[in-house]
C-alpha cells in the first residue's frame, strides 16, 4: 500500500463529491466516494480507507446512525462528519458515537485537509 | 530516538526491564497523544469565542447560523477536550461531563427558544385594537387603533387580521419548514441567489390554500365595514408586523402595501402581504439588523381608503435635535405613498410646537402655491404634539387630508433619531467638489467606486463596496444598502423609506441631486461628504478621516440579545486560581471555565505522569551555559538532540530541538540583561536572589515542581512556566504544518510591586504585545495573551517578544514610579524588540 492517505467520501451530493475528490487526489491523497451509507459500509468491510468523511444527510440513512454502522464494523475507524445544518445536540452526539470531529458546512478544502491531517494524527497510536 | 529519550526519562535511578520500557514508552505516547489533542481543541475553542465576543462588540452584522454555528463547533471542542483529559487522567474529572452537559443545554435551550405568538381572535375590528393587542395586531396597527380609540384622533376605518390568524394559515399548510429550508440553503452573498429564493418562498406562500373558516371570518369583518360605511368601500391593506415599529428599528419600505383592494380580492392581498415578509429587501435588512426571521410575523391591517387630497409625512420634533421646538412637515398632493416612497417632490413646513401653531419656515416645490392652508399645517403640528405626548416620545407620522379636509392619521411610529438630519437645501456649489446640492438624507462621508441602478438588472451586477446612484430612491433598492458604502439619489428627500434605511445602516446618502446619473459615471471613484452635501473625484481621505465609526446596527435586537444571552453561559472565566479549593469541575459555570480547567489539569498530568511511574524531578536537567538565571527542562518527547547522552543532569541549549523554546530562548538572550535597575540594588538583588537563587531550587533538592521555572518541551511543543519571586508567567505554544494546532498563548500574573507600580507594568507589557499582533485580556494586574492559528515563522517572532519580556521586564514594576522612567522603558524595550524581531516573516495565510 502506498503511503498516501486513504480517504472516503461520503456525500450525496455529487457535485461536491465530484470537486472534492478532484481536489484532495490533486493534493496526493486516495479517494474513494459513496452517495449512500449502504455504499460506505461496502467500501469500509474492504478495510480501505484510512479517514472517512460522512455527510449528516444521506439519502438511505441518517448521518449519526450511518457513523454508528461504521463503528460497529470498524471501531478504530476515523470518521469526520460534515453538516450543513449545524445542532449543538447532533454535534454532542456523534463526538458521543464515536466521531473524530462533527464540521460544518460549507468547508473550505484547506480547513477540511487540516481537520483530516489531525483527526489521523490524533488517532495514531504506535 | 524517543526509545531512547524515554529511557532517560522514565529510568533515571534504576535500570528497568525491556518490556516495562515499552509498555511504559506505549503509555506515555498515548498520554502525549491525548494531550496535544487537548490543546489543538483548546485552542480551536478559545479563537471560536474570541471571535464570538467580537462578533457581539463590532456590531457586525451576524445570523442565528452564525450563534449557532459556533457554539457547535464549541461543544466539539469542549467534548474533546474533556475527553482527552478524561484519558489523561484515567477519569478522575467525572464531574466535568455533567457540568458540561448542564451547560449546554442551557445553551441549547436558549438558542432553540421561539417567539410566542399570542393566541386569540383571528380577525379585530379597529374598535377593539389599541396598544395593548400589539402582540396580536402589530405595532402599526396597535398604535393606530390607540390613536383612535384613545387619542379620539381620525383613523380610516377597517380591522386587522392578527397574528395568530397568520401561524393558523402558515401552519395550516405547514409552510414554515419548507420556508426554513429554503432560506437555509441560499447563499447570502449571492444576490441571484437571495431575489430567487425570495420570489419563491413569496410564490409559495401566495400560492397557498387560505382555510375557509378564516376566510369567512375576513369576509364578514369586510361586510360589517361596508356596512358602516354605507357602500362596498375599497380597502387598502398593508402589513403590521410583530417587532417593527420600535425607535431603533424602523423596517421601513420593507413590506408590501395594496391600495384600491375590492372585496373580492381580499384573501389574494391578505396571502401577498403576508408573503412580502420574505421581499429580499426585507430578508437583508433582517439580516443587518439582527432579527430571525420567525422574529417577525405579519399582521396585516384592512382599512378602507382615504381619498387624499393632501398626504405626507410628518415629525413632531426635528430628527437631529431631540430638543427642537418645532414640528417638521413634508406634503404633497395627493396619497401619502408617493412620500414615503421617495417618487414625489414635498413642499417643507417647519411649524411652532406651541398653540397658535405659526409656520415658523416653508419652502414649496411642488407647485407655484403652497399644498396647504398655515391653518391646516397648524392643526396637523397640534396632532403631532398631541401624539407625542401620548405615547411619550417624539412621532413620526404619516397623514392624509380628504376632500372634506377631514386630517386622517395613517400611522404613527417612534421617530428615529439615527442621526438623521433635517432638510435644508444647499446650494453653494465650489469648485473643489464636482457635485453639490440636494439634502443629507443620512449623514456621514464615504468613497467607493460609483454604481448606477436602473433596474433590476444593475441591481445584480452591484459590486461590494460601491457607492449606489439612482434616479429615485425607490424602497425596494435597500436591498442592496448592505453592500452599498454610500447613496446618491437625484430625486427625493429625508423622509424616503430608503433615507431611513440608509440612516439606520449608517450609510451616507444625499438625495435630490440633479442630473447624478448623468454626471457621475460607471466605475469612477467618488467621495460623498453627506453632511456637506457634496460629491468630490477619487477618494478624498482628509474627508474619510473625519467620518464617524459605524455604529453597531446590531446592538439590542433579538439575535444580539441571544446571542449576549449565550455568551454568559460560554466566556466569563470564574476558574482563575488553580490553587484553590473551588478549582475543580463542579465550580464550573461556563464552556471557558471547562476549558480552563482541562488545560490546567492536563498540564499536570503531563508532570505528574512521570511521578506516577517512577520518574522523579532528577529527570528534569538544569540548562547550563553562560545563561541568566536558572532554568530546568522537561522533555516530553523529541525536544533533545538525537545522541544526546541523557544521563547527565545538565543540558546546554545546543542540545535542545524545541523550536518554540528555542524561540523563546533567542528572545530570552538576544540583549544581554543588565541586571537590576539602578535603584533600591540592594532590596531588588535580594527578591531576584530569593527567587532565583534558592538552594532549595537545586536540581538535586525535592522540592514541589510547580515553585520552579520549568521548560516542558518537545520538538515543536513548549510550556514554560516561570516563577520569579512573587511572579508568575506561563508561555505555550505549538508550532507545526498545521495551522489549526498553531498557537502561542502567554499569562502573566502579579509582581512585587505595590498594586500601582504593578497595574503600570501589565498595562506597558499589553501594549508591547498588541503591537506584536497578540489579543490580549486583562483582569487587574493579571494580563493573557494568544495568537493562534497563525504560521510557525509569524509565531517564531512572537516567541522571541515574549522571551525577551519574560527577562528584561520583570524588574520594571519596581521603578515604575513615574511616567518618564515608564516612557524610557517603553523606548528602550521597544528599540531593543525591533532589532529582535524580524517583521519580515509575516503570516502565510
Amino acid at each position: 500500500m502506498s503511503d498516501k492517505l486513504n480517504i472516503l467520501l461520503v456525500d450525496d451530493e455529487k457535485d461536491f463529491l465530484e470537486i472534492t475528490t478532484k481536489r484532495l487526489t490533486r493534493r496526493g491523497y486516495n479517494i474513494r466516494s459513496a452517495t449512500t451509507c449502504a455504499e460506505a459500509i461496502e467500501i469500509i468491510e474492504s478495510d480501505w480507507p484510512q479517514v472517512i468523511v460522512l455527510d449528516v444527510m444521506l439519502p438511505d440513512r441518517d448521518g449519526i446512525e450511518c457513523l454508528k454502522d461504521i463503528k460497529k464494523k470498524r471501531p478504530s475507524a476515523i470518521v469526520i462528519l460534515l453538516t450543513g445544518h449545524a445542532s449543538m445536540q447532533a454535534g454532542r452526539q456523534s463526538m458521543e458515537c464515536g466521531a473524530n470531529d462533527y464540521c460544518l458546512k460549507p468547508i473550505e478544502l484547506d480547513d477540511l485537509i487540516e481537520k483530516i491531517k489531525i483527526a489521523h494524527r490524533g488517532s495514531l497510536s504506535s | 530516538m524517543i526509545i531512547n529519550a524515554l529511557k532517560n526519562f522514565f529510568c533515571s535511578n534504576k535500570e528497568r526491564s525491556e518490556t516495562e520500557i515499552c509498555s511504559l514508552r506505549r503509555s506515555f505516547q498515548d498520554h502525549y497523544k491525548s494531550f496535544r489533542s487537548l490543546l489543538t481543541a483548546n485552542n480551536i475553542a478559545l479563537e471560536l469565542m474570541a471571535e464570538m465576543d467580537e462578533t457581539l462588540r463590532e456590531g457586525q452584522p451576524f445570523s442565528m447560523a452564525f450563534v449557532r454555528g459556533h457554539c457547535t463547533a464549541l461543544t466539539v471542542n469542549i467534548y474533546k477536550m474533556i475527553q482527552h483529559l478524561h484519558e489523561l487522567s484515567n477519569g478522575k474529572y467525572a464531574g466535568l461531563a455533567r457540568v458540561f452537559d448542564t451547560v449546554s443545554e442551557k445553551i441549547e435551550g436558549i438558542i432553540a427558544r421561539q417567539p410566542k405568538i399570542a393566541k386569540g381572535e383571528f380577525v379585530l375590528s379597529m374598535a377593539e385594537v389599541d396598544i395593548y393587542s400589539t402582540d396580536q395586531a402589530g405595532g402599526k396597527m396597535a398604535n393606530l387603533g390607540e390613536i383612535r380609540n384613545r387619542v379620539g384622533l381620525n383613523v380610516p376605518d377597517g380591522f386587522v387580521i392578527t397574528a395568530a390568524a397568520t401561524k393558523y394559515f402558515m401552519d395550516s399548510n405547514n409552510l414554515q419548514d419548507e420556508i426554513n429550508r429554503r432560506l437555509k440553503l441560499m447563499d447570502d452573498g449571492d444576490l441571484e441567489d437571495l431575489y430567487t429564493t425570495s420570489a419563491s418562498i413569496q410564490q409559495l406562500i401566495a400560492n397557498a390554500h387560505l382555510p375557509e373558516d378564516l376566510e369567512q371570518l375576513i369576509n364578514k369583518q369586510y361586510e360589517d365595514l361596508a356596512l358602516r360605511s354605507n357602500s362596498r368601500v375599497l380597502v387598502s391593506m398593508r402589513s403590521s408586523a410583530l417587532g417593527e415599529d420600535s425607535s431603533s428599528i424602523s423596517f421601513a419600505g420593507q413590506y408590501r402595501t395594496q391600495l384600491n383592494v375590492t372585496d373580492d380580492m381580499l384573501g389574494i392581498t391578505y396571502k401577498e402581504i403576508v408573503a412580502s415578509k420574505y421581499k429580499s429587501q426585507a430578508i437583508v435588512y433582517r439580516m443587518q439588523r439582527g432579527f430571525r426571521h420567525q422574529d417577525v410575523v405579519m399582521c396585516v391591517g384592512c382599512l378602507s381608503m382615504v381619498d387624499g387630497v393632501v398626504s405626507g409625512v410628518m415629525y413632531s420634533r426635528s430628527p437631529r435635535d431631540p430638543r427642537s421646538e418645532w414640528v417638521i412637515i413634508n406634503a404633497a398632493p395627493g396619497l401619502a405613498g408617493q412620500v414615503v416612497d421617495g417618487r414625489a417632490m414635498t413642499d417643507f413646513f417647519r411649524v411652532s410646537r406651541k398653540s397658535p401653531f405659526k409656520v415658523i419656515s416653508r419652502e414649496i416645490r411642488t407647485h407655484a402655491s403652497s399644498t396647504m392652508s398655515d391653518s391646516q399645517a397648524a392643526e396637523l403640528a397640534d396632532i403631532a404634539v398631541r401624539l407625542e405626548e401620548h405615547f411619550g416620545a417624539p412621532q413620526d407620522i404619516e397623514w392624509s387630508i380628504n376632500d372634506k379636509g377631514k386630517i386622517i392619521i395613517l400611522q404613527s411610529r417612534p421617530l428615529a433619531h439615527t442621526a438623521a438630519v433635517e432638510e435644508q437645501p444647499n446650494n453653494d456649489e465650489t469648485a473643489e467638489s464636482f457635485l453639490a446640492g440636494g439634502v443629507t438624507a443620512s449623514t456621514g462621508v464615504a468613497s467607493g467606486i460609483v454604481h448606477i441602478v436602473r433596474s433590476n438588472i444593475d441591481l445584480l451586477q452591484f459590486p461590494e463596496g460601491a457607492v449606489l446612484v439612482v434616479a429615485h430612491p425607490l424602497p425596494e433598492w435597500a436591498t442592496i444598502l448592505n453592500r452599498a458604502v454610500a447613496v446618491v439619489s437625484e430625486t427625493g428627500h429625508v423622509t424616503a423609506h430608503l433615507a431611513t434605511v440608509s440612516r439606520e445602516f449608517g450609510i451616507p446618502a444625499i438625495f435630490g441631486i440633479a442630473h447624478a446619473t448623468e454626471k457621475l459615471k460607471n466605475g469612477e471613484t467618488i467621495t460623498v461628504d453627506a453632511l456637506g452635501r457634496r460629491i468630490y473625484e477619487g477618494q478624498r481621505d482628509d474627508l474619510l478621516k473625519n467620518a464617524a465609526p459605524p455604529s453597531n446596527l446590531m446592538a439590542g435586537s433579538p439575535v444580539y440579545k441571544l446571542l449576549e444571552e449565550v455568551l454568559r453561559l460560554i466566556t466569563p472565566l470564574n476558574l482563575t486560581n488553580p490553587a484553590s479549593p473551588y478549582f475543580r469541575p463542579s465550580s464550573c459555570e461556563t464552556f471557558h471555565d471547562i476549558t480552563r480547567f482541562c488545560h490546567e489539569k492536563a498540564v499536570t498530568e503531563m508532570f505528574s505522569f512521570s511521578s506516577r511511574y517512577g520518574f522523579d524531578e532528577k529527570g528534569a536537567k538544569q540548562l547550563v551555559g553562560d545563561i541568566p538565571l536558572q532554568w530546568w527542562v522537561i522533555n516530553l518527547d523529541d525536544g533533545f538532540r538525537e545522541g544526546l547522552d541523557l544521563k547527565d543532569k545538565w543540558i546546554r541549549i545546543d542540545d535542545i530541538v524545541s523550536l518554540p523554546m528555542l524561540a523563546i530562548w533567542e528572545g530570552m538572550t538576544a540583549v544581554e540583561w543588565k541586571g537590576p535597575p539602578p535603584v533600591n540594588f540592594k532590596g531588588f538583588g535580594s527578591v531576584l536572589f530569593q527567587s532565583t537563587m534558592n538552594p532549595s531550587l537545586d536540581p538535586a533538592v525535592r522540592s514541589s515542581m510547580s515553585s520552579k521555572s520549568y521548560f516542558l518541551i518537545s520538538r515543536n511543543f513548549c510550556n514554560l512556566s516561570v516563577r520569579l519571586g512573587y511572579h508568575f508567567s506561563l508561555a505555550e505554544a505549538h508550532l507545526s504544518d498545521l495551522l489549526t494546532e498553531n498557537y502561542v498563548s502567554f499569562k502573566f500574573n502579579g509582581g512585587a510591586a505595590d498594586e500601582s507600580r504593578r497595574f503600570i507594568r501589565v498595562n506597558l507589557i499589553r501594549e508591547v504585545l498588541e503591537q506584536y499582533d497578540f489579543r490580549v485580556e486583562q483582569k487587574a494586574d493579571a494580563l493573557t495573551a494568544r495568537i493562534e492559528k497563525k504560521s510557525a515563522p509569524f509565531l517564531i517572532e512572537r516567541l522571541k517578544v515574549l522571551g525577551y519580556l519574560l527577562i528584561h521586564t520583570r524588574q520594571i514594576d519596581m521603578v515604575m514610579g513615574e511616567q518618564g522612567m515608564v516612557d524610557s522603558y517603553r523606548k528602550s524595550l521597544m528599540a531593543d524588540l525591533e532589532k529582535i524581531v524580524n517583521p519580515a516573516k509575516e503570516n502565510v495565510t
